[in-house]
């Protein structure tokens, strides 16, 4: 692995905003055990954090981390002063009452240990509960893209091997040379559908428009598309079309095609 | 010999502090927490309780919580931010689920205006008043970028919507203001 492309990837950014779930965080952990240059990096990132926030005033107040001790505090001062009021009643007692009833108070005082550890391992099984809840909607989650990404991949078979349709692979002008897309155009009932298989992400406030060409005509509006969704259904085109292409126009499309703007183009 | 209680500079020896202080059962444990990680773990926090004071008591339960469970850390399980930031995530949680969240998530704007009236009141000492100048040398879109994400409690999705920019240069900005950030301090 490329160290310096991992720390550059500005995933140790996020770690510290808190925006990596557990499992990812944890992985972060185990490449910083192994290489030390992330683990300082990520140290930096805290304290760059840290200054910002003494410069700003951007602190959680004071008052957070007194109550908390104080909290603590009286807590604990509660803890000793039952304890030896309980001590001192028990030897009152002791002395008034017969062996039975110190029996009974020794059965009480371990019911209530027993008691104590049972809820520390109800608190521990909550705890468990909830981090394996967790994984579990994060797994949900995958397999909800997964099962997207899969439906797509169907409906580009269907596509491709529908024998009314018309397949015209469109190849990158030279304003972009890698891009590449599909057309289907179905013989029947002459719809069109696009296959957005390699298209840059258009700038804000910009789409891409398909346009059908018809010999000694304008270009033929045949609708706007997402670059980010694989296949989409646009207009019905009928008629003598020769060729296909997509020009990247202002979001919501416009009557008439920027030529200059034809991204990928391809013949019939 | 027993670390140092101080440590803000010296490195990631404070982890090591803190892990020491908690296994030796020193509220300076909480001390050195709430130094070092405490505005990371309320903008964790935030990000899911939506609201300051709220998100500050949580922070308060957290530290509670810290000191009771701190021996059940472990090293090897991963990093102290890493269980902190589960602990804080997991306190938060909870907190959306009391009555009193889900009262005060209706007068939300009403807080906001005492929140801003809190912020102006905050006096600058003299030190602070000269980091403020040296980090006023951030371009303010990058000031801005980083207040949103570790301070308010942003994600990078939500700022990119905000400040109508592509997720990926909201990424790319705020890897560039950390690094400026780093450089002038």
């Amino acid at each position: 692995m490329n160290l310096k492309d991992y720390i550059e990837s500005g995933l140790l950014e996020s770690y510290m905003m808190g925006e990596l779930s557990d499992e990812e965080m944890k992985e972060v952990d185990r490449l910083a055990a192994r290489h030390p240059v992330i683990g300082q990096e990520l140290e930096k990132i805290r304290k760059g954090i840290l200054t910002y926030a003494e410069a700003t005033g951007n602190r959680p107040h004071p008052d957070v981390l007194r109550a908390a001790l104080k909290t603590l505090q009286d807590d604990q001062e509660d803890t000793q002063t039952g304890l030896s009021k309980l001590q001192d009643t028990s030897e009152n007692r002791i002395k008034r009452f017969p062996v039975w009833y110190v029996a009974a108070s020794v059965l009480l005082l371990v019911s209530i240990i027993f008691n104590l550890i049972l809820f520390r391992k109800l608190r521990e099984n909550r705890e468990e509960i909830r981090s394996l809840t967790n994984q579990r909607t994060l797994l949900a989650e995958q397999v909800e893209t997964a099962s997207l990404k899969l439906d797509d991949a169907e409906t580009r078979i269907a596509h491709f091997t529908n024998e009314d349709n018309i397949r015209v692979r469109m190849e990158g002008s030279e304003i972009s040379p890698r891009s590449f897309a599909h057309v289907f155009w179905n013989k029947k009932t002459n719809a069109v559908f696009i296959s957005v298989d390699n298209l840059p992400e258009p700038p804000h406030g910009h789409q891409y428009q398909l346009w059908a060409i018809k010999p000694g005509q304008s270009p033929i509006d045949a609708g706007i598309f997402d670059y980010n969704e694989q296949i989409q259904k646009l207009k019905v085109i009928k008629g003598d079309v020769m060729a296909f292409a997509v020009t990247l126009e202002k979001e919501g499309g416009t009557p008439h095609a920027t030529v200059e703007k034809t991204y990928v183009k391809g013949f019939l | 010999m027993s670390p140092p209680t101080q440590n803000i500079t010296k490195g990631n020896s404070v982890e090591t502090d803190i892990v020491h202080y908690l296994k030796t059962r020193d509220k300076k444990a909480l001390q050195l927490i709430f130094e070092n990680y405490g505005p990371v773990l309320l903008n964790i926090i935030l990000r899911i309780v939506k609201d300051r004071p709220m998100a500050q008591d949580t922070l308060q339960e957290v530290l509670i919580k810290i000191w009771k469970n701190g021996q059940s850390y472990k090293v090897e399980n991963g990093s102290l931010f890493t269980w902190l930031t589960r602990v804080c995530r997991n306190a938060a949680i909870d907190k959306t689920r009391t009555k009193d969240y889900k009262l005060s998530e209706k007068f939300n704007t009403a807080i906001d205006l005492v929140n801003i009236a809190e912020l102006a009141a905050h006096e600058e000492g003299t030190e602070q008043l000269y980091m403020r100048q040296m980090i006023d040398q951030l371009p303010s879109v990058q000031q801005k970028l980083i207040d949103l994400a570790y301070f308010q409690g942003y994600t990078q999705k939500e700022i990119a919507k905000f400040m109508k920019m592509p997720l990926g240069t909201v990424k790319t900005r705020i890897r560039l203001a950390i690094r400026n950030l780093r450089s002038i301090i």
